[in-house]
C-alpha cells in the first residue's frame, strides 16, 4: 500500500522534472531571448543604502525593541542576570496557574533551573531524541519558552530558527509564549539578521525561520481587534543583559 | 479560471452592493482605516518614495530574469527536500493536488489564505472527492461557511456583520452563540484547532519564494499559516510563478513594503521562512513538502510591454483601499477572484481568451490613478486599464450603438471646423433643456448620468475660445482691456471723484 502511494509521488516528481525545461524555456521565449544561465547583475539587492547606514547603539536597540514590543501588546521585561529571569518566569507561571510548560533544550534555560522553582509543574523539554509526542505536548502546554536567535529593534520582532532541540511548535501552540532574548542579539534592522542568517547557514537554512512580532491577532470580525486567534495571545519578551 | 456562464454584469452586481447599507458602510470604514494606518506607517518609516523605488527595482529585475531565478529556486528547493511541480493552468494544479491527496489517503485538508487557490477552485474539487477542505483564516472561515468568496484581498469577510457571523458559527456549534467578537473568535479557535490536528494535508499560498535559499515565505497575523505549516504531515503550497525574489536581503525590502501597504503594520505578527520539510532531527513541520508552481495566464504578461509590470504585484490590497470605485461597491461587484484596480487588470489579463466577460471590469474605473499612487511597487494600473479598454473595443465587444456613437464622436472631433460647428449647434439645441445652467433631462443617452447628477450646459464661451486669454495669462502677459470698456471705467471713476 505504502509503496504504491510513494510510487504516485515519485511519478509526479519525475513528471515535473521532465517538464521543467519546457516550462522555463517557455518563459525565456516570452521574454524574447534564450535561457539565462549566468548570474545577472542585481544592482538593487536588498535595502536602499541610506537604510543600511541606520545604526543604533546597544542601549538604544534594547530600548527601541522594548517600546515596539510593548506597543504590539506584548509584555517586555529586562533582567540583569539569570536569577532575576528565573524568578520572573516562575512568578508568571504561578500567577497564570500554569500546569504544563514546554521549553527548548538550551543551556541558558537549563541553567534557570525552572524545574526546581516549579515542582508542581510538568515541564517538557523539546529534544531531538524525545520519546513523547512533542507536538501534542506543545498543544497542551500553557506556556512555551524559547531562547530566540535574534531580535529586531525597528519592528519589535524576535527571530527563531527551528532545529532538533528547538521545535517551532513551542512558539506557536501554547497559550502563552516567552521569548528569552540575550541583549547582545538585538539588531537595529531586519537586514542585519538576514546577513547573519546567510553567513551562518549559507543557502541551507533551517526548515523554519520564524519572525514573530507580538501576540496573534485578527480584525476579521467587524474590524474588532481579537488577540490570540490561533497563536499565543500572551507573549513575553524577556531580555537578559548578562 | 473561467467565467463562463456568468449571468450578472458589473452593473447588476454594483446595484446590489449599493443597496446594501451595511456593506457600503463596512467597506468605507475598513478601507479608510487601512488607508490611514498605511499613511501613519509610511510616515513613521520615512523615505517612502525611495523604498518604493527599491521595491519596484527588485521586482522589475526579478521578472526580467524570471527563468533564471525560478530555475535557481527550483534547484535550491529540491536541495532542501521539497518536491516541485508545474501547472500550466488551474486544471493541472488541481490534478496534481488530487493525486497527492489520494496518495496520502487524505480525508481532510486545512488551508491558510491563498489567492492562487481561489483561482483554482480547489475546495470544490476536494469536496467532490469527499475530502473536507477547511479555511483557517478567520475571515476565510466565515465566508466559507457562508458559501461566499472574499470581498477584500486582506480582510475577506469585510461584508459580514457580527450577527451574521454568530448565525454561521451557531450552526456549526449546534447551539446559539452571541454576537460577541471574543466569544466568536474563541469558538473558531477551538473548532479550528480540532481541524488542524485531524488534517493529513496543509495547503498554503506563498507570499514570496526566495531563489537563493529555495524558501517559501508566508505573512500572517492570526498564526493559521504557521499552524498549517507546522501540524499536518504533508504540505502543499501553491505558488504563482512570479512570486520569486532573488535573496533574503530582498525579503527585507518586501517585508518593509507588504505589511505597511496592506494594514499599516511594521511587520505582520508572523513572517515564516520555510525551507523544505522537517529535517531529520526535527519533531515538527511537514514530513513532506510540495510546491506547485502555477502559471494560469501569468506567462501571457511576460514580454508584453504594456502588461509585464502587473507581475510585480505583491498582493497588498493598497489599491483597493484608495479606489473610489472599490470603496463604494466592495469586492463582489468585480465578480472574480481579484477585486479593485488590480483585479480590474488581472482578471481580463489572466483570462485573455474570454475578454468579453472578463474585460467588463476594466470599465468600472474612473482612471484617477489613485491606485498607482498607492502601489508599493508603482504598477501603472490606470494605464493598463486603458490598454484593456482598447483591446475590448478592438475585439468589437461593445454594443453597436456605442460603437456608432464613438464613430460619430471621432468624426466630429478629428476636424476642428466640424467640432466648432457641432458646439455651436449644441448651444442652440440644448436651449429647451437648460434650466439654471444645468440639464436635468433623464431620457435617451442622458438617462444614466442624469439619474444621479446634472449635466452642466455648454457655456456661451468654450474652453477653446477662452484659450487665447488663458494662455496669455499663463505666459504672464495680460491681455489689454478692450478700449471702450477701459474708457467707460475711466468715466465712472471720474464721476465718482467729481461728486
Amino acid at each position: 500500500m505504502i509503496d504504491r502511494n510513494d510510487g504516485v509521488i515519485r511519478e509526479l516528481v519525475e513528471q515535473a522534472k521532465a517538464r521543467e525545461g519546457e516550462f522555463l524555456d517557455g518563459l525565456a521565449r516570452r521574454l524574447n531571448r534564450g535561457r539565462i544561465t549566468e548570474a545577472p547583475q542585481h544592482p538593487f539587492r536588498g535595502a536602499p543604502d541610506f537604510w543600511r547606514g541606520y545604526e543604533l547603539s546597544g542601549e538604544q536597540r534594547v530600548e527601541l525593541f522594548m517600546k515596539n514590543w510593548a506597543s504590539l501588546g506584548g509584555v517586555v521585561q529586562r533582567f540583569a542576570d539569570e536569577d532575576g529571569l528565573s524568578d520572573y518566569i516562575a512568578d508568571v507561571a504561578l500567577s497564570l496557574q500554569a500546569k504544563y510548560l514546554i521549553r527548548f533544550d538550551h543551556p541558558l534555560l537549563e541553567g534557570l533551573e525552572l524545574e526546581n522553582q516549579l515542582p508542581e509543574v510538568e515541564m517538557t523539554v523539546w529534544q531531538e531524541d524525545a520519546t513523547e509526542d512533542l507536538k501534542a505536548k506543545a498543544a497542551g502546554a500553557d506556556i512555551g519558552i524559547a531562547v530566540v536567535d535574534y531580535a529586531i529593534a525597528h519592528t519589535g520582532t524576535v527571530v527563531v530558527a527551528s532545529g532538533g532541540n528547538r521545535g517551532r511548535s513551542v512558539s506557536l501552540l501554547p497559550t502563552a509564549f516567552m521569548a528569552v532574548i540575550r541583549a547582545e542579539s538585538i539588531r537595529t534592522r531586519m537586514g542585519e539578521v538576514m546577513e547573519e542568517l546567510q553567513k551562518r547557514f549559507g543557502h541551507n537554512l533551517p526548515a523554519g525561520v520564524h519572525f514573530i512580532s507580538g501576540p496573534s491577532r485578527s480584525a476579521d470580525i467587524e474590524n474588532d481587534l481579537t488577540i490570540g486567534v490561533h497563536g499565543p495571545g500572551i507573549v513575553y519578551a524577556l531580555i537578559l543583559d548578562n | 479560471m473561467s467565467h463562463g456562464g456568468k449571468a450578472t454584469t458589473v452593473q447588476d452586481r454594483a446595484r446590489v452592493a449599493l443597496n446594501d447599507d451595511f456593506l457600503r458602510n463596512a467597506v468605507k470604514f475598513t478601507t479608510e482605516k487601512l488607508r490611514s494606518q498605511k499613511r501613519v506607517a509610511t510616515d513613521e518609516l520615512g523615505n517612502w518614495e525611495e523604498w518604493r523605488e527599491r521595491a519596484r527595482a527588485i521586482r522589475l529585475h526579478t521578472i526580467a530574469h524570471l527563468d533564471y531565478y525560478l530555475s535557481m529556486f527550483i534547484e535550491n528547493a529540491r536541495a532542501n527536500g521539497t518536491h516541485i511541480h508545474f501547472a500550466q493552468d488551474a486544471q493541472e494544479a488541481v490534478e496534481i493536488t488530487m493525486k497527492i491527496a489520494e496518495a496520502k489517503e487524505a480525508k481532510s485538508v486545512v488551508k491558510s489564505k491563498s489567492m492562487v487557490s481561489e483561482e483554482l477552485h480547489i475546495n470544490q474539487a476536494l469536496e467532490a472527492a469527499g475530502i473536507e477542505a477547511v479555511e483557517t483564516d478567520l475571515g476565510e472561515y466565515i465566508i466559507q461557511l457562508a458559501g461566499e468568496t472574499p470581498s477584500h484581498i486582506i480582510i475577506p469577510a469585510i461584508h459580514k456583520n457580527k450577527g451574521q457571523v454568530a448565525e454561521l458559527f451557531s450552526e456549526v456549534a449546534g447551539e446559539t452563540l452571541p454576537a460577541d467578537t471574543k466569544i466568536l473568535a474563541g469558538f473558531a479557535r477551538a473548532k479550528l484547532r480540532e481541524k488542524f490536528l485531524e488534517a493529513e494535508i496543509g495547503i498554503t499560498g506563498c507570499n514570496f519564494a526566495i531563489a537563493e535559499t529555495g524558501s517559501m515565505v508566508l505573512f500572517s497575523n492570526e498564526g493559521n499559516a504557521r499552524m498549517v505549516t507546522t501540524v499536518p504531515k504533508t504540505q502543499i503550497t501553491y505558488m504563482g510563478m512570479e512570486r520569486i525574489i532573488p535573496s533574503l536581503d530582498d525579503l527585507e525590502v518586501m517585508a518593509t513594503m507588504l505589511p505597511r501597504s496592506a494594514t499599516g503594520q511594521k511587520l505582520t505578527v508572523y513572517m515564516s521562512v520555510i525551507s523544505g520539510p522537517q529535517r531529520e532531527a526535527d519533531s515538527d513541520g511537514p514530513e513532506e513538502m510540495h510546491i506547485i508552481i502555477v502559471d494560469n495566464g501569468r506567462s501571457h504578461q511576460l514580454g508584453d510591454p504594456e502588461f509585464q509590470e502587473v507581475l510585480n504585484c505583491i498582493r497588498c490590497g493598497a489599491c483597493l483601499n484608495v479606489c473610489p470605485v472599490y470603496r463604494h461597491v466592495g469586492g463582489h461587484t468585480y465578480g472574480a477572484v481579484y477585486s479593485g484596480p488590480i483585479g480590474a487588470v488581472l482578471t481580463p489579463r489572466l483570462n485573455k481568451d474570454d475578454l468579453e466577460t472578463s474585460g467588463e471590469v476594466s470599465m468600472a474605473s474612473s482612471l484617477c490613478g489613485a491606485c498607482f499612487e498607492a502601489c508599493p511597487v508603482k504598477i501603472p494600473l490606470h494605464d493598463m486599464l486603458l490598454y484593456i479598454r482598447r483591446d475590448y473595443v478592438q475585439e468589437g465587444i461593445p454594443s453597436k450603438m456605442e460603437q456608432l456613437a464613438f464613430k460619430a464622436f471621432e468624426h466630429t472631433v478629428s476636424d476642428h471646423k466640424r467640432f466648432k460647428r457641432a458646439v455651436k449647434l449644441g448651444r442652440f439645441g440644448q436651449m429647451p433643456l437648460v434650466q439654471g445652467g444645468v440639464i436635468r433631462a433623464k431620457f435617451g443617452p442622458l438617462k444614466g448620468w442624469n439619474s444621479y447628477r446634472h449635466t452642466p450646459a455648454l457655456p456661451a464661451q468654450s474652453f477653446r475660445e477662452s484659450w487665447r486669454a488663458l494662455d496669455a495669462e499663463l505666459q504672464g502677459i495680460n491681455v489689454e482691456m478692450e478700449a471702450d470698456m477701459k474708457q467707460r471705467l475711466q468715466e465712472i471713476l471720474a464721476k465718482r471723484r467729481g461728486t
